[in-house]
C-alpha cells in the first residue's frame, strides 16, 4: 500500500519515516503522561491531544496554502454537534431537545457510526464551502473563512430545537480516553506530514509564494486549495467529535474565537509550514498556559474543559503572536520538518568531521 | 410614510457606521497592504477611555467624553502602527494579518484582566444623543440623523483630503507604488501615519456612535461592528475606498431589509442571512463590487 | 559628487551586483551600460536606498548615504527616474508634478518650476488635468522626468529613459538630457541604447552579470570597434543589443 501511495502522490521514504517519527513522538508524550501524571495532568493531556488534532487540521490548509484561515473551528463545531446529538441518550434528548428536527430525538446511535456521520458531514460541508471559498484570494479568503465561522455560529446559537441554542448541550457519553486520543492525534500527524510532502502539498506550498506563476505553469491553485481545505475539514471535524466525546458538554462558545485563537497561536508559535511545527506549538502553548494558570493560582477545574485563555494568559499569548510575527514569522520549527532538520544537521556534522580529518581542501558530499 | 423614512434612516445610520469602519480598514490596507484585525480594538479602547474618564474624572458634562473618545481612538491606531505593525511592514500580507490578530487579542485580554470579562460597564453619553426630533411630523432619532450626517461629512472631508493635499495624493499614489512615492522624498512613515490617523479618526467617530447606542463598554464590544465592516469592505472590493463606502451602506440596507422581512422566529439568523447574501455576491464577483481583479492580495509595483 | 565604493546587492541567494565602484563628478553625464539583467537597476536602486545593499559604501557630496532612507537621500539631492516610468496613473499630470515637489516649501518656486516644465514639455501643458495613465508611453516618460526635476535634484539618475520610445522621441529625450546638464544638473544615465547614450555621455561604465567590466571615456569606447564589440556586442553600425 505504501508503494502505491509513493507512486500516486510522489511521496518519498523520508516522508513516511518522518511521519512515523512524529507520530511516535506524540505517542511518547501520551505514554509519559499516562505513566507519570496525576489525574488533573491527564486531563490536561487529553485536551492537549484534541487541540493537537485541531492544530494539525489547521496546518493542512493554512500551512500549505499560505493564507490565513480564521474559520477552521467551524468544522470542529459541526463534527462535535452532529456526533454529540446522534449519540446522546434518548432520556437526555427528551429533556434537552424535545422538539428536535428530523426525529433526532427518537433514536440514539452507537458512538462509532455517530462519529463517522459527524466526520462525513463536517467533511462534506468543508468541500461545499470550499467550492465557494477557494474562489476568493488572499485577504478576501481569510475574511470569508471568518464569515463562515460567524454564520455557523449563528446557526448553533439560534437553532434552539437542534442544539439548545446558546445553552450547553450536555449528556454526551464519554467515549474516548488518553490512549484513543493519542493514537488519533498521532494518525493526524502522519496525515498532515504526508499531505505536506505529497505532490499536492508541494505544489500548493510552491504556489504560496507566487500564485500567478503556479497558475501559468498549469497548476490549479484553486483545486489544490480545495483539496487541502477539504482534508483539513476532515481532520477538524474528527477533532470536534473527539472533543464532544471527551468533554461530554458542548456549547456554541466552545467553537468560536477562543478556540480559533488558541489553535492559531499554537500553529504560529510552532511554525505553520510543517506538521512538526504544529506538534511543537501545541506542546509549548499547552505547557505555557498550564504554567500561567499555575502562576495565577487558578482553582481546580472540574471536568476536562477547554482551557480558559482569557485574561493574563490570553494577553501573553497575544504578545507571543505579535513578537513571533515580527521576529520569527516562520515559527520555532520553520521550513523544515524536525526529521529533515535532524538529518541536515547530522550531515553537516559528518561533513565537518570529515573535513577535519583530512587536512586537504573541503570535501563536498 | 413615517415608517419608510424611519427605516431609510435606520439603514443610513447603520450603513454609515459600517462605512466609517470599512473606510478605515480600506485606507490602511490600500496604503500598506495590512488587514487591520485590531480595528475593533480601537473602538474598545475609545470606549474604555471614555469609561475611565467618567469614573476617575467624573466630568460635569458627558460632552467631554466625545472628543476624548475620538482622540483615544486616534492614539490607539497610531500606537498599534508604531509598536506592532511597523516591524512587519514589508512582510507578506498574512504576517501582517496575524500580527493584527495578535494585537487584537492582547488588547481584549488586557481589558479582561483589568476589568473582568463578564459585565458591561455603563458609560453615559450626552442626553441629546438619545433624544428625538420631529421634522415635518416625522419622529427621528437625533443619533441616527447625526450618524448619517457625520458619515457624509467625514466622507466629503476625506475626499477633499485625498484630492487636494500632498499627503492625500501621496496616500493615493502609495496605494499603487510606495517606492516611487518615496522617490519623491515623501517619508513613508508619514504616509503610513496619516493612514492610521485617518482610520483611527473614523473609528473614533464610529466608537462615539456605538457608545451612544450601547451606553456601556466591554472588552469585546469592537468585534461585531468591525466584523461587519470587514464583510462590507470585502463586498465593496477590499482596498477600494469607494467600495468600502458602498459596501458599508449596502450592508446597512441589507440588515434593515432582513430585519423587516424575516419572521420573528428566524430573526436571530439575520447576520447569517446577510453574510450569505454577501457570499452570493462574491460568487458572482470574487473581487467585490469595486475591486480590481488583483491577485492574492498583492499590491502592484 | 557621487562615489560608489564596492557596492553589492543580493536578493536572497541571487547576487545582482558584486562590488561595483564608480564615481560621478559634478556636471558630468555618465552612462551606465550593460545587457538585460546586468544589475544596473539594482545598482541605482541601492544607491538611493530602495533595495538594501549587501556591503559597500555610497557617498553623496562627501556624506555617507549608504544607510540612509530613500526619502532622506532624495532630500539630499539625488533622485531616480525609475525604469518603466512609474508615473502615478490615478493622479492628474498636475498632481504628479505637485507630488514631485512634495519636499519643497517654496510655493512660488514650485509654481515657477511647474511653469518651466510645462514650457519644456508642451504636451504636459495640454494634458495638465488628465489622468496620467491616459498619456502615451513617450508622454509618460516626459512626465516622469519632469516630476523628478520638480524636487530640484543635484544628481538625477535616469533608468532607461528611452525604453519603448520611438526613435524621434528618443532623440528628444536625449536632447533634453543635454539641456538639463547645461542647467547644471549631474546625470547618471542607464541605457541599453549604447550608441546614443555614449554620444552624449562624458564617461561610461559597463556592467555585466553584476560586475563592472569597463570604465572609461565615451569617446574611447566609441572610437574602438573592438571595445564596442567586446563589451556591448555592437560592431560597426550595430545599434544597441546585448551579448547573450
Ligand atoms: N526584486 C528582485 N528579486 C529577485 N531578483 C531580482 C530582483 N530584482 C532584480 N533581480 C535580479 O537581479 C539581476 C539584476 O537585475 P536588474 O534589474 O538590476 O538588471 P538590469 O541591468 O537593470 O536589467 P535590465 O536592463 O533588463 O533592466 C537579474 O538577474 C534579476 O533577475
Ligand atoms: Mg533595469
Amino acid at each position: 500500500m505504501m508503494a502505491a501511495l509513493q507512486m500516486r502522490f510522489g511521496l518519498g521514504r523520508q516522508s513516511f519515516v518522518g511521519g512515523f517519527i512524529l507520530a511516535a513522538l506524540v505517542i511518547l508524550i501520551g505514554l509519559i503522561v499516562m505513566a507519570a501524571a496525576e489525574k488533573a495532568q491527564i486531563r490536561v493531556a487529553n485536551v492537549f491531544f484534541v487541540n493537537l488534532i485541531l492544530v494539525l487540521g489547521l496546518q493542512i490548509t493554512m500551512g500549505n496554502s499560505n493564507v490565513a484561515n480564521l474559520g477552521h473551528i467551524t468544522f470542529t463545531g459541526v463534527g462535535a454537534y452532529v456526533a454529540g446529538i446522534l449519540v446522546a441518550p434518548l432520556a437526555i434528548k427528551a429533556t434537552g431537545i424535545p422538539n428536535a428536527p428530523f426525529g433526532l430525538n427518537t433514536f440514539e446511535l452507537h458512538f462509532i457510526p455517530a462519529a463517522m456521520i459527524g466526520v462525513v458531514i463536517g467533511t462534506v460541508l468543508a468541500f461545499l464551502t470550499g467550492l465557494v471559498l477557494t474562489r476568493q484570494t488572499g485577504i478576501a479568503y481569510s475574511i470569508a473563512t471568518l464569515a463562515l465561522l460567524v454564520i455557523v455560529h449563528t446557526v448553533f446559537t439560534n437553532w434552539v430545537d437542534l442544539t439548545r441554542g446558546p445553552i450547553a448541550f450536555y449528556g454526551i457519553p464519554f467515549k474516548v480516553n488518553t490512549v484513543s486520543l493519542m493514537l488519533i492525534a498521532a494518525a493526524c500527524a502522519i496525515v498532515a506530514r504526508l499531505f505536506r510532502d505529497s505532490r499536492w502539498g508541494l505544489q500548493l506550498r510552491a504556489s504560496g509564494e507566487d500564485v500567478l506563476a503556479a497558475e501559468a505553469s498549469g497548476v490549479s491553485v484553486k483545486r489544490l486549495r480545495l483539496v487541502a481545505w477539504t482534508l483539513s475539514g476532515f481532520v477538524l471535524s474528527l477533532g470536534g467529535v473527539m472533543y464532544a466525546y471527551l468533554v461530554g458538554t458542548i456549547s456554541p462558545k466552545s467553537f468560536y474565537f477562543d478556540a480559533v485563537f488558541l489553535t492559531l497561536a499554537m500553529l504560529i508559535l510552532g511554525g505553520m509550514r510543517s506538521a512538526s511545527g504544529a506538534v511543537v506549538g501545541a506542546v509549548i502553548v499547552t505547557l505555557g498556559t498550564e504554567l500561567m494558570r499555575w502562576l495565577e493560582g487558578a482553582p481546580v477545574i472540574f471536568g476536562a474543559k477547554m482551557p480558559q485563555i482569557f485574561g493574563l494568559t490570553g494577553f501573553f499569548l497575544g504578545v507571543v503572536i505579535v513578537l513571533f510575527m515580527a521576529l520569527r514569522p516562520d515559527g520555532l520549527v520553520g521550513d523544515e520538518e524536525l526529521d529533515e532538520m535532524a538529518k541536515r544537521l547530522w550531515r553537516q556534522r559528518k561533513a565537518r568531521a570529515a573535513a577535519g580529518e583530512d587536512t586537504g581542501p573541503e570535501t563536498s558530499s | 410614510m413615517d415608517y419608510v423614512i424611519q427605516q431609510v434612516l435606520n439603514a443610513a445610520s447603520i450603513g454609515g457606521e459600517y462605512a466609517l469602519l470599512a473606510l478605515g480598514l480600506a485606507i490602511v490596507f490600500s496604503v500598506m497592504g495590512l488587514v487591520n484585525f485590531a480595528h475593533g480594538e480601537i473602538i474598545t479602547i475609545a470606549g474604555f477611555t471614555m469609561y475611565a474618564l467618567f469614573i476617575f474624572a467624573s466630568p460635569t458634562s458627558a460632552w467631554w467624553l466625545l472628543p476624548i473618545g475620538i482622540a483615544a481612538a486616534i492614539a490607539a491606531a497610531v500606537t498599534f502602527e508604531r509598536v506592532a505593525f511597523r516591524p512587519v511592514r514589508n512582510a507578506p500580507a498574512t504576517t501582517g494579518l496575524l500580527t493584527a490578530f495578535g494585537v487584537s487579542i492582547v488588547v481584549k485580554n488586557f481589558f479582561v484582566s483589568v476589568v473582568g470579562a463578564t459585565r458591561p460597564r455603563a458609560v453615559p453619553t450626552p442626553d441629546w444623543l438619545g433624544s428625538q426630533i420631529v421634522i415635518g411630523g416625522v419622529h427621528i432619532q437625533t443619533l441616527q440623523l447625526l450618524e448619517a450626517a457625520v458619515t457624509a461629512i467625514a466622507l466629503i472631508a476625506l475626499l477633499a483630503l485625498l484630492r487636494g493635499t500632498n499627503i492625500g495624493l501621496a496616500m493615493r499614489a502609495a496605494a499603487k507604488d510606495f517606492n516611487t512615492v518615496r522617490l519623491m522624498g515623501i517619508r513613508a512613515n508619514q504616509v503610513v501615519l496619516a493612514a492610521f490617523v485617518i482610520s483611527g479618526l473614523l473609528a473614533g467617530l464610529a466608537a462615539v456612535f456605538i457608545m451612544a447606542r450601547r451606553g456601556a463598554v466591554d472588552p469585546f464590544m469592537g468585534f461585531s461592528p468591525v466584523l461587519k465592516a470587514f464583510v462590507a469592505a470585502v463586498l465593496g472590493g477590499f482596498g477600494s475606498l469607494t467600495g468600502a463606502v458602498v459596501g458599508g451602506l449596502a450592508l446597512g440596507v441589507a440588515e434593515v431589509l432582513f430585519q423587516i422581512v424575516l419572521p420573528d422566529k428566524i430573526a436571530g439568523y439575520r447576520d447569517a442571512f446577510v453574510f450569505l447574501l454577501v457570499g452570493a455576491v462574491l460568487i458572482l464577483r470574487p473581487q467585490g463590487l469595486f475591486g480590481r481583479k488583483y491577485q492574492f492580495g498583492d499590491k502592484e509595483g | 559628487m557621487l562615489v560608489v565604493d564596492r557596492l553589492s546587492v543580493a536578493y536572497g541567494s541571487i547576487k545582482a551586483v558584486r562590488e561595483v565602484s564608480l564615481r560621478v563628478e559634478k556636471g558630468e553625464i555618465v552612462a551606465l551600460l550593460g545587457p538585460n539583467g546586468a544589475g544596473k537597476t539594482s545598482l541605482i536602486s541601492a544607491i538611493v536606498g530602495l533595495v538594501p545593499s549587501a556591503g559597500g559604501k555610497v557617498e553623496l557630496d562627501g556624506t555617507d548615504i549608504s544607510r540612509k532612507r530613500t526619502e532622506d537621500i532624495v532630500r539630499l539631492g539625488a533622485t531616480v527616474t525609475p525604469e518603466g516610468r512609474k508615473i502615478f496613473g490615478d493622479l492628474t499630470v498636475g498632481q504628479n508634478l505637485r507630488l514631485g515637489a512634495a519636499v519643497r516649501r517654496d510655493r512660488d518656486g514650485i509654481a515657477a518650476d511647474i511653469e518651466q516644465m510645462l514650457t519644456m514639455f508642451p504636451i504636459l501643458r495640454e494634458r495638465f488635468a488628465s489622468r496620467a495613465q491616459t498619456l502615451s508611453g513617450g508622454e509618460q516618460q516626459q512626465l516622469a522626468i519632469a516630476r523628478s526635476m520638480m524636487s530640484r535634484p543635484k544628481l538625477l539618475m535616469l533608468d532607461e529613459p528611452s525604453l519603448g520610445l520611438a526613435p524621434r522621441l528618443v532623440e528628444q529625450i536625449f536632447g533634453l538630457i543635454t539641456e538639463l546638464r547645461a542647467k547644471g544638473l549631474t546625470l547618471l544615465v542607464v541605457e541599453q541604447n549604447a550608441y546614443d547614450a555614449l554620444a552624449l555621455a562624458d564617461r561610461a561604465y559597463i556592467m555585466n552579470s553584476g560586475r563592472l567590466q569597463f570604465s572609461g571615456r565615451s569617446e574611447d569606447l566609441l572610437a574602438s570597434d573592438d571595445l564596442m564589440e567586446h563589451y556591448l556586442g555592437t560592431g560597426t553600425g550595430g545599434h544597441a543589443g546585448a551579448p547573450g
